[in-house]
């Protein structure tokens, strides 16, 4: 082999960085997999919660796990990941829902009927509940940011009041005063619906 | 427990606020509980391995790792210099126009008493034209001419004409 031969077998060989990083990016790929089997769902929901349309909502998740993978050099920082992909999600349709219009409440029926169960109820049920729903969610949507987000995220069985602390950025103190407001507020709110009927 | 016994309304205002609490939870909790759709995973995760990601073609001689700080730290030092070198550059190029200097005359005041200048205006002096450091003095005029008498070739001495007193002499010995 001569010597110019020699220096280009020398450059064409795979440098052990790239072979690390092949490595890294291999495990932070099954990783990220791994996250998106365990918690998609939740961050659907989460994400359906605002949003309330399953496309939006599902682009949210993606958008979410798009940012995971962007950030995925600090993944192994991340204490709890559950809690961090929720408050990822979480500012995603905060986002989405202010830049967007405001819909028709009808579009929030017909959706609500399509959506939830029927659980062998008749048409007319299923469509006299969605619009039960319906009124709810308005009410919900009329209470003040963080009085509805509290209520919005307390709803979510799987997160504690500390997680919703974390999620929110804020005291566990505050979310339990929040909380309380936004019942309070509810109750007001619902009173002079039905007053007005 | 006294007050809601004092005040009936308040304690089924109380029940119709708790009852509506229910509701809206009720609400919120069937939205939440609402399962995925099916397929979202796989959904995701084609759309992230359908994300370009920054492939490095070539590699550097040097192992460079992504983290390493010390790299950054250069191209940050770099970026600084070439901003401020370019900001220097711009700022000692155009330079402000600087303000015409006043030259402040002391006020002539006239001796009191003495001698008045009549009005007179003193002026500076303008310039003079070039001054030479050392005048050259200009050669004599008969010096000048002899060197254009003066051949080019050096001529022949001329025979001295014998002096007539030194002549006397050699005659005017006495014959031995």
């Amino acid at each position: 082999m001569s010597a110019s031969q020699a220096i280009l077998a020398g450059w064409m060989e795979i440098p052990s960085s790239a072979v690390n990083d092949q490595v890294r990016t291999q495990a932070e790929d099954e990783t990220l997999s791994a996250l998106v089997g365990q918690y998609a769902g939740t961050l659907y929901r989460v994400a359906f919660s605002v949003l309330r349309n399953p496309a939006d909502a599902e682009d949210a998740v993606q958008e979410a796990f798009m940012r995971v993978l962007r950030h995925r050099d600090t993944l192994g920082e991340v204490r709890d990941q559950r809690v961090w992909l929720i408050r990822i999600v979480w500012n995603i349709v905060l986002d989405r829902k202010r830049r967007a219009k405001t819909r028709p409440e009808t579009d929030d029926v017909a959706e609500l009927a399509r959506v939830l169960p029927s659980g062998g109820l008749s048409a007319e049920e299923i469509a006299s509940a969605a619009q039960h729903h319906a009124h709810v969610l308005a009410c919900v949507d009329q209470l003040p940011a963080k009085e509805r987000q509290v209520l919005m995220l307390s709803a979510f069985e799987e997160l504690t009041s500390v997680e919703i602390a974390t999620v929110l950025g804020i005291t566990e103190s505050s979310v339990r005063s929040r909380l309380f407001r936004a019942r309070n507020l509810m109750a007001d709110l619902l009173n002079h619906a039905r007053s007005l009927r | 427990m006294n007050s809601n016994a004092q005040n009936p309304m308040t304690n089924g205002s109380a029940a119709i606020s708790a009852l509506q609490a229910d509701d809206v939870e009720a609400t919120l909790r069937l939205i939440a509980r609402l399962p995925a759709p099916a397929g979202l995973e796989d959904r995701v995760e084609a759309a992230l391995r359908s994300r370009p990601r920054t492939a490095s073609v070539l590699s550097w001689p040097i192992a460079v790792e992504p983290g390493s700080n010390w790299m950054r730290a250069a191209a940050a030092a770099a970026i600084v210099f070439v901003v401020a070198g370019g900001g220097w550059g711009i700022y000692s190029h155009v330079q402000q126009p600087q303000a015409a200097r006043v030259i402040v005359m002391p006020q002539h005041l006239a001796a009191p008493g003495g001698f008045s200048s009549a009005g007179a205006m003193r002026t500076p002096q303008t310039l003079n034209g070039p001054v030479l450091a050392k005048p050259v003095a200009a050669p004599p005029l008969q010096a000048v001419q002899a060197v254009q008498a003066k051949p080019s070739r050096k001529a022949p001495a001329p025979v001295r004409p014998v002096q007539p007193a030194a002549a006397s002499k050699v005659t005017a010995q006495p014959a031995k």
